[in-house]
C-alpha cells in the first residue's frame, strides 16, 4: 500500500539522482577540458616553467573529475585522494623547481631545446627555422596612472620657515 | 552518432583548432582574429551542448537553474583562463592567468560541496606553488620574454593530440552513461549523502586520519624527503660548479 506523501518522496528522489547525475557529468566535462588544455600546452610549450604549468593544471582537472564521483558516490575517497594528490604536487613543485634553477645555472635559459641532446639516436634535430621577432604589444608594460604631480625643486625657496 | 555528439566532436575540433592557432608562433593577420573567435565559438557550443548531451532533465525546477548558471559561469571562467594561460606569451601572464585558474577551480570544488579541497587549493597551489614559480621566473628569467617564448614544438599535433584526449575521454563518459549501470549507484549514494553534513571537515578528518592513517604518514615522510632532496640537489650543483671553475683554471 502506498501512502500519498510516498509518491512526492518518489519523485524527489528520482529529481535529486537526476541532478547528481547531471552535476557529476558536468564536473566531468570541465575536468576533461582543463585535462586536454593543459596536454595541448604541455606539448607545444617550450619554457621549463609553463610546461610545469601546464601539469599542474592536468592534476587540477584530474581533481575536479574525483571530487565529483566522490560526490556522487557519497563516500570521501575522491577527497581524499586528491588531498594526496596535493601533497604530491607539492613535493614534485619543490623538487622540480630545484633541478629547474640547476639547469638554469648550466644553460643559462629555461629552453627546453637545449637539452634536446638526450634525445633518441635516430631522431632528428629541431633547429628552429624562424623566430617571430617580438610583438609591440610584448613590450607594452601596464603603467600605473601617476599620482599627484612632482614639485618643483627650488632650493632658494626654503621649505621650512624657520620663525614662526 | 546523435546530432549533440556531432555536435560536441565539432565543438572540440573547432577549440582544438582556435587553441592552435593562438599558440605562440609566427602569426598572420587572419590568425591572430580566427583563433580566438573558433575557441570562443566552441566554447558556446559547450556551453550550449554539455547540459543536453546526457539526459534532458523532465522535470525543469527552477531551484536548480540558478545552481547551474553559477557552475557553469565558475566553468566559463576556469576554462577561459586555462587556455589564457597556455597560449600567453609571456610566461609570468600564464602564471598569472594559471592563478584565474586555480581560483576558478576552486570556486567549482566549494560549488560541490568540497569546503577544505577548495581553501587547501588556494593555499597550496595559489600561495605556494605558484608563488615558487614566479620566484624561479624571476631568478631565472628577469628581462621578461625570451625567443623560445614566441615559439612552439608542433603546435598543430598537439593540438591535435588534445582534442583527441577530450573526445576520447568525453565519449567513454557518454558510452558508460548511456550504459546504465552508472545510474544504479546513484539511488543508493543521494539519500545517504555524507559529504554535504554541515560537520563536513569533522568528518573528512576522521577519515583521513582514521581509515587512511598510513598514507598521511607517508606523504609527510615524502614531504620530508623532497624538501632535503631540494636543498640537496641546490648545493650539490652549486658545490659541483665550483668544482668545474675551479678545475678549469687549473688547466687553464
Amino acid at each position: 500500500m502506498v501512502a500519498p506523501g510516498d509518491g512526492k518522496k518518489l519523485r524527489e528522489g528520482v529529481a535529486m539522482v537526476e541532478y547528481e547525475l547531471h552535476l557529476l557529468h558536468n564536473y566531468l566535462i570541465v575536468g576533461a577540458l582543463l585535462f586536454g588544455i593543459g596536454t595541448i600546452g604541455f606539448l607545444a610549450r617550450r619554457n621549463m616553467i609553463v610546461m610545469f604549468l601546464c601539469v599542474e593544471m592536468m592534476l587540477q582537472g584530474v581533481s575536479l573529475s574525483l571530487v565529483a564521483w566522490g560526490r556522487y558516490h557519497g563516500n570521501w575517497g575522491g577527497q581524499v585522494l586528491v588531498i594526496f594528490i596535493l601533497a604530491v604536487a607539492a613535493c614534485e613543485a619543490g623538487i622540480a623547481l630545484a633541478m629547474f634553477l640547476m639547469l638554469y645555472r648550466r644553460s643559462g635559459n629555461l629552453d627546453m631545446i637545449f637539452w634536446q641532446s638526450l634525445r633518441e639516436e635516430n631522431q632528428s634535430e629541431t633547429v628552429d627555422v624562424e623566430i617571430p621577432e617580438p610583438d609591440e604589444a610584448d613590450h607594452q608594460w601596464p603603467i600605473l596612472t601617476p599620482a599627484g604631480i612632482e614639485p618643483d625643486h627650488d632650493t632658494e625657496k626654503p621649505l621650512h620657515r624657520s620663525h614662526v | 552518432m546523435s546530432d549533440n555528439q556531432t555536435l560536441f566532436a565539432a565543438a572540440t575540433v573547432l577549440g582544438a583548432l582556435g587553441l592552435w592557432q593562438m599558440l605562440p608562433r609566427a602569426r598572420s593577420g587572419i590568425g591572430r582574429v580566427v583563433g580566438p573567435l573558433a575557441s570562443l565559438v566552441s566554447l558556446g557550443l559547450f556551453g550550449y551542448l554539455a547540459p543536453r548531451l546526457m539526459l534532458d532533465l523532465n522535470q525543469s525546477d527552477t531551484s536548480m537553474i540558478a545552481g547551474q548558471v553559477i557552475f557553469w559561469l565558475l566553468a566559463a571562467v576556469t576554462v577561459i583562463s586555462a587556455a589564457a594561460a597556455v597560449t600567453m606569451r609571456s610566461p609570468v601572464y600564464s602564471a598569472i592567468w594559471f592563478a584565474l585558474t586555480l581560483l576558478g577551480s576552486a570556486a567549482l570544488l566549494m560549488f560541490q560541496g568540497a569546503q577544505f579541497l577548495a581553501v587547501a587549493t588556494i593555499v597550496v597551489y595559489a600561495g605556494a606553488i605558484l608563488v615558487t614559480f614566479l620566484f624561479v621566473l624571476m631568478l631565472a628569467q628577469p628581462e621578461g620574454q625570451s625567443h623560445y617564448d614566441r615559439v612552439c614544438w608542433e603546435p598543430l599535433l598537439s593540438a591535435c593530440t588534445g582534442a583527441v584526449l577530450i573526445g576520447i575521454l568525453t565519449l567513454a563518459m557518454h558510452t558508460s552513461f548511456t550504459g546504465g549501470d552508472v545510474p544504479v549507484v546513484a539511488s543508493t549514494a543521494a539519500e545517504s549523502s555524507d559529504i554535504l553534513t554541515t560537520d563536513h571537515m569533522a568528518r573528512l578528518g576522521a577519515e583521513l586520519f582514521g581509515r587512511h592513517l598510513i598514507a598521511v604518514e607517508v606523504a609527510g615522510t615524502l614531504l620530508m624527503v623532497a624538501l632535503v632532496g631540494a636543498i640537496a640537489i641546490t648545493a650539490h650543483g652549486r658545490t659541483g660548479r665550483r668544482k668545474e671553475t675551479a678545475g678549469g683554471r687549473r688547466d687553464g
